[in-house]
């Protein structure tokens, strides 16, 4: 059985990991981008940026300022077992969140909508939000995503119902143009990792787009051809645009462009763009039955698709 | 594009020299603001809290802040987003004087009228810098902490050669980002061509 002793150390861990260091598939965009990025502001932003995160590496500093919404993506192996039940999971996460919010390791960003209410600690209604994929297996796996604002809030998620005559064009029209507007005066922090979201109900295509962003392993592929060609296809085809790191003009627009799908309704295609900042926080760790840990260096969220 | 290493209180000539795409560094003090202060000033009609003699830097900014053997502390301090605070643009640079408005992701037509009429400019940070700039600013004092909150609190803080900014505005009321606007219009129909994507095309209208 997990302990919560186990189990709380093991969220907070992740939650502080997740803002305070830079996951190696990132690091390495961040590196492959400078190689290329060869003049200009854009050049001198994407060298400030990876500056400013190693300096929050080296110092357990925040990586960004914005530690925007605290987002849980869980694993749960079938026949795991928590101290107290596991319908206690939530309000655990909920206090290491609230524990890191005090100790500086996440802003207090979070509050009430209509009425400005601030609980300070970034717990309130549905926020942190929970998603489950249920595992063979009795480890829990934590995933944690700090979503910054920049990217959420600025034109980085759109959406839109395309019909069926739109075809391909019409989903890779809408990606361009939702990423131009978004992207202009660096509202949301490019070379963003973009997820987009085909088919399905709104939230089923909304959903896949952030898991796509904020989930997937920069480089990887979806595993059917038709899909991976067309991620090749907008990467290739953003990068062309010149908007480069902040809006400031480059060849490196984008870190990656990864597509997910939901069969579709006839009557027309559900298609959600979602950003995640160049500066993409996440972290998880394997927490098993014996109460031993495991850091895992990327999520592999979409195993088993 | 210039660069220019700037004293607070920030003098009128030297605002209204710099132009979009110039460089610069401010020293003296600044003060920061998010949504929630500039409501409870400009939608609610409280009284500013501090003397804004000499203050005409502003700072769109939310930082997070420790308490550290009695002193305040900035442990991440990143300019934020100002288009969000649009409503307010005019309102701020003529009721507070500001001279310039620090931030990211400049801001709007109106905001841009009103820095020509009253000769202020908005600067972006280049880059993510919430760390880096950690060394070039000291908190000094904060006001309205409990009813703002920490992060939306107004923040009096200390520069020393903070920056580099990139001048984004100017007292012309000219937009660098209007300049880039062009390049990626440009550049879209070489993204639609590799696409395939015909120059007419349109979304079927289903709503």
């Amino acid at each position: 059985m997990i302990t919560l002793k186990t189990f709380d150390k093991a969220v907070y861990d992740t939650i502080v990991r997740a803002t305070t260091t830079i996951a190696p598939d990132i690091d390495k965009a961040f590196r492959d981008a400078l190689d290329k990025e060869h003049e200009g502001l854009g050049k001198v932003a994407l060298e400030t940026t990876y500056e400013n995160v190693q300096f929050g590496v080296d110092n357990k500093l925040l990586v960004c300022s914005d530690t925007g919404w605290p987002l849980f993506f869980i694993k749960l192996g079938e026949d795991a077992k928590l101290e107290g039940g596991l319908s206690g999971l939530e309000d655990r996460c909920r206090k290491m969140v609230a524990k890191a919010t005090e100790d500086a390791y996440l802003r207090a960003t979070v509050k009430h909508p209509i009425t400005g209410y601030d609980t300070g600690n970034n717990v309130g209604a549905n926020v942190p939000a929970f998603t489950y994929h249920i595992v063979p297996g009795s480890s829990i796996e934590v995933i944690y995503v700090s979503k910054g604002g920049g990217s959420e809030c600025f034109g980085g998620t759109r959406y839109q119902v395309l019909g069926f005559a739109d075809g391909v064009e019409g989903i890779e029209k809408f990606v361009i143009e939702s990423y131009i507007s978004g992207c202009r005066a660096g509202k949301i922090c490019s070379p963003s990792l973009i997820g987009v979201g085909v088919g399905g109900t709104a939230d089923i295509s909304a959903k896949l787009a952030k898991e796509a962003s904020s989930l997937r392993t920069i480089g990887s592929r979806h595993p059917e051809p038709e899909i991976a060609a067309l991620e090749e296809r907008l990467e290739k085809a953003i990068n062309m645009l010149g908007i480069g790191c902040f809006g400031l003009g480059g060849s490196q627009s984008v870190f990656c462009v990864n597509v997910e799908y939901a069969f579709s309704h006839i009557g027309g295609i559900a298609v959600s763009v979602g950003a995640s900042c160049c500066i993409t926080r996440r972290a998880t760790t394997v927490i098993n039955d014996d109460n031993t840990t495991e850091i895992k260096l990327v999520p592999d969220w979409f195993e088993g698709r | 594009m210039a660069t220019y290493h700037l004293q607070v209180p920030l003098k009128d000539e030297e605002i209204r020299k710099l132009r979009i795409g110039d460089i610069v560094f401010f020293t003296g003090e600044a003060f920061t603001t998010r949504s929630k202060f500039q409501r409870y000033i400009f939608d609610q009609g409280h009284e500013f809290p501090f003397s804004l003699k000499g203050r005409n830097l502003l700072i769109h900014c939310g930082p997070v802040v420790i308490k550290e053997g009695g002193k305040w502390k900035a442990v991440s301090f990143g300019p934020t987003t100002s288009i969000r605070f649009e409503k307010w643009g005019p309102k701020s640079i003529k009721n507070w004087n500001l001279k310039c408005i620090i931030g990211k992701a400049t801001m709007g037509e109106s905001t841009q009228q009103a820095m020509k009429e009253y000769g202020c400019i908005h600067v972006s940070m280049i880059g993510v810098t919430s760390n880096l700039g950690l060394s070039q600013i000291e908190i000094k004092d904060v006001f309205l902490k409990d009813e703002m909150g920490s992060i939306e609190a107004p923040w009096l803080v200390q520069c020393t050669d903070y920056g580099p900014f990139l001048v984004d505005i100017d007292t012309n009321g000219d937009n660098y980002y209007d300049t880039m606007d062009e390049i990626f219009k440009q550049n879209k129909k070489k993204a639609f061509e590799y696409l395939n994507i015909p120059e007419d095309f349109d979304y079927t209208k289903l709503y």
